[in-house]
């Protein structure tokens, strides 16, 4: 065999394994979920063809509508919380003393930990009855804010976001000190020298210099938050009466627990083309500024 | 260039970052918040670990007390009867499955990706890149029906699979932008030695990338580790349970029973924490990378 004709056998051989598993179980269910839509199935014996019926179906059906909401709430409460959070502490928290490695590894710590358990800690902190945080208010004289935190629906989903931004401030945390270590030492003495200090030196030099990174971060904001699920399926399920239902329990809750997975695959479907919008939308809209 | 004294966070390079927003006088205000707000962010944790040693007594009357004597018989319990002991091995089996399947993979993938000249290889590595900004529960129905029909639903493999195929392309990034480090000179010597291609993969490259790959073990384990969603659907059979899904159907099954649910929880969580505090500063690199560079 020629030399190219090995390389050739190499690539061939050592990229398969990796993109047959990739193709199977990543990239075929995207479509295979599209297609999936157009059929009315129990999930044993035949399947109906029923065309465009389950994406009207939930295109209809304002609990959709209502899950939809409630994940812009968590993607607008993860950028505005989670993103100014880390870069205010970026600010500060850029030496080695053992203090503030402390305060970052604190700081970090809860995105190793399962999102179920936060969503069982969150849930017992937050219970009416014996959660702390009603036992805190109680304490300290301020019944009159006492509220049923997750079964309320007025507040529920903002009660929800409190959860989703704590876990997730970590990255976003060091990805603003790494962008702020990379402004060059030259601006930074030129500003401390035109006596650039505090709300200025943020925002005139910083900010502008790491423009770039507040992009890929509030982009990574976006997709993150779009993934939550875990979290809110165990702290309420996506309740009381569909309060804090998201598009992800709302396609487990329409699919597994009634069997409808032809309605299920729709879903699915609109979750990705919706995920796909908000992501290349706010692409576009960070290119103009 | 910045001098890196913290494994590239290039701490250091401003000696007094609170300075430039307080007089330096008033700057251990600015400690003292940051002391309190990362005892806040680590509280609910602190507070699970108290919780898990007290009584349920204990737990309802003084939620915020210390135990009066330090109950480990929670823990026992916990173990016994959510079976976690069978739910800890089953996480075990299908972390490292996984964990091993995605370092050989992605490892490959990401040399041919980086070191080779193709035709192909824009298309493949953007292919890779859509994977990472599906949201994965949109995939847990057609994965479903799929895993059905080919009959593998409530095996390892129904977890395993998926899980290596959906970290392939974060592992392929990491490692190969490692990979571009290492110069070119390495695989033509190693092909003068008579080596093929397989035998530089296995021999040069694949000991050279063990920084990467280290990143993407740590990266992969955190994940699979604490994978819910794919466990809850794809998993019935109650002696394949994984961790996190044991511990979520416990908590429903013993709702009020919380000094039990609180030690379950707490050893759940103590693996990764002790991972997160050994390997602290590649961890948040990791994850880091791993994300951004997509």
């Amino acid at each position: 065999m020629t030399i190219s004709g090995r390389l050739r056998t190499f690539i061939i051989i050592g990229l398969l394994p990796a993109l047959l598993i990739y193709s199977v179980f990543v990239l075929i269910p995207i479509f295979w979920s599209a297609y999936y839509g157009f059929f009315s199935w129990k999930g044993i014996g035949a399947s109906t063809f029923i065309g465009f019926d389950n994406y009207a179906e939930a295109l209809r059906d304002p609990i959709f509508w209502r899950a939809l909401k409630n994940n812009l709430i968590i993607v607008v409460a993860s950028i505005g919380g989670q993103l100014p959070i880390a870069l205010v502490l970026s600010l500060i928290l850029r030496k080695s003393t053992l203090f503030q490695r402390f305060v970052r590894s604190a700081v970090f710590m809860p995105m190793v930990v399962a999102s179920v358990v936060i969503g069982m800690i969150w849930g017992y902190i937050y219970h009416p009855q014996i959660g702390i945080l009603n036992f805190i208010l109680d304490t300290v004289g301020l019944e009159s804010w006492i509220r049923d935190w997750l079964g309320d629906p007025g507040i529920n989903m903002y009660s929800v976001s409190v959860p989703v931004i704590w876990a997730n401030i970590g990255p976003y945390l060091i990805l603003f000190i790494s962008a702020i270590q990379n402004i060059s030492s030259e601006i930074e003495d030129a500003a401390k020298i035109d006596g650039a200090v505090g709300g200025k030196w943020l925002y005139l030099i910083v900010i502008p210099m790491i423009w770039d990174t507040i992009k890929v971060a509030i982009v990574l904001c976006i997709s993150g938050s779009l993934k939550a699920f875990d979290l809110i399926f165990v702290m309420t399920g996506g309740g009381p009466a569909q309060s804090t239902e998201l598009l992800a329990t709302y396609m487990y809750n329409n699919t597994f627990e009634v069997f409808r997975y032809g309605y299920g695959s729709a879903v699915s479907t609109l979750i990705i083309v919706i995920s796909m919008i908000l992501v290349l939308g706010s692409q576009l809209l960070m290119r103009r500024k | 260039m910045k001098i890196t004294t913290d494994g590239g966070l290039a701490l250091d390079a401003d000696r007094a970052p609170l300075s430039r927003f307080l007089k330096p006088k008033w700057s251990w205000i600015g400690n003292v918040l940051l002391l309190v707000y990362a005892l806040l962010t680590l509280y609910p944790l602190v507070w699970l670990f108290i919780s898990s040693f007290k009584t349920n007594q204990e737990f309802f009357g003084k939620p915020f007390a210390l135990p009066t004597t330090w109950n480990f018989d929670n823990y026992k319990r916990a173990w016994e009867i959510a079976d976690l002991g069978t739910a800890f091995v089953n996480s075990v089996i299908v972390t490292v499955s996984s964990i091993v399947l995605t370092l050989f993979l992605g490892t490959l993938t990401a040399y041919i990706l980086s070191r080779l000249e193709f035709r192909f290889k824009g298309v493949l590595m953007s292919l890779f890149v859509i994977g990472m900004l599906i949201p994965i529960h949109s995939t847990l129905v057609p994965l479903f029906i799929m895993m059905n029909k080919i009959g593998i639903l409530d095996t390892y493999a129904s977890l395993i699979l998926p899980y290596a195929a959906f970290e392939l392309p974060v592992a392929i990034f990491v490692v190969a932008a490692y990979l571009t480090s290492v110069p070119k000179d390495l695989e033509e010597a190693a092909m003068i030695d008579g080596n093929g291609y397989w035998g530089t993969f296995f021999r040069i490259i694949m000991p050279l990338a063990v920084p990467a790959m280290a990143t993407v073990f740590i990266l992969g384990f955190l994940r699979f580790w604490n994978d819910f969603a794919f466990a809850l659907v794809f998993i019935n059979d109650q002696s394949l349970k994984t961790l996190p899904l044991s511990l979520s159907i416990f908590s429903d099954g013993y709702g009020t029973d919380y000094s039990l649910t609180t030690a379950a929880m707490a050893i759940a969580v103590i693996p990764t924490i002790i991972v997160y505090l050994i390997f602290q500063e590649q961890i948040m690199k990791g994850m880091v990378a791993g994300s951004v560079k997509g």
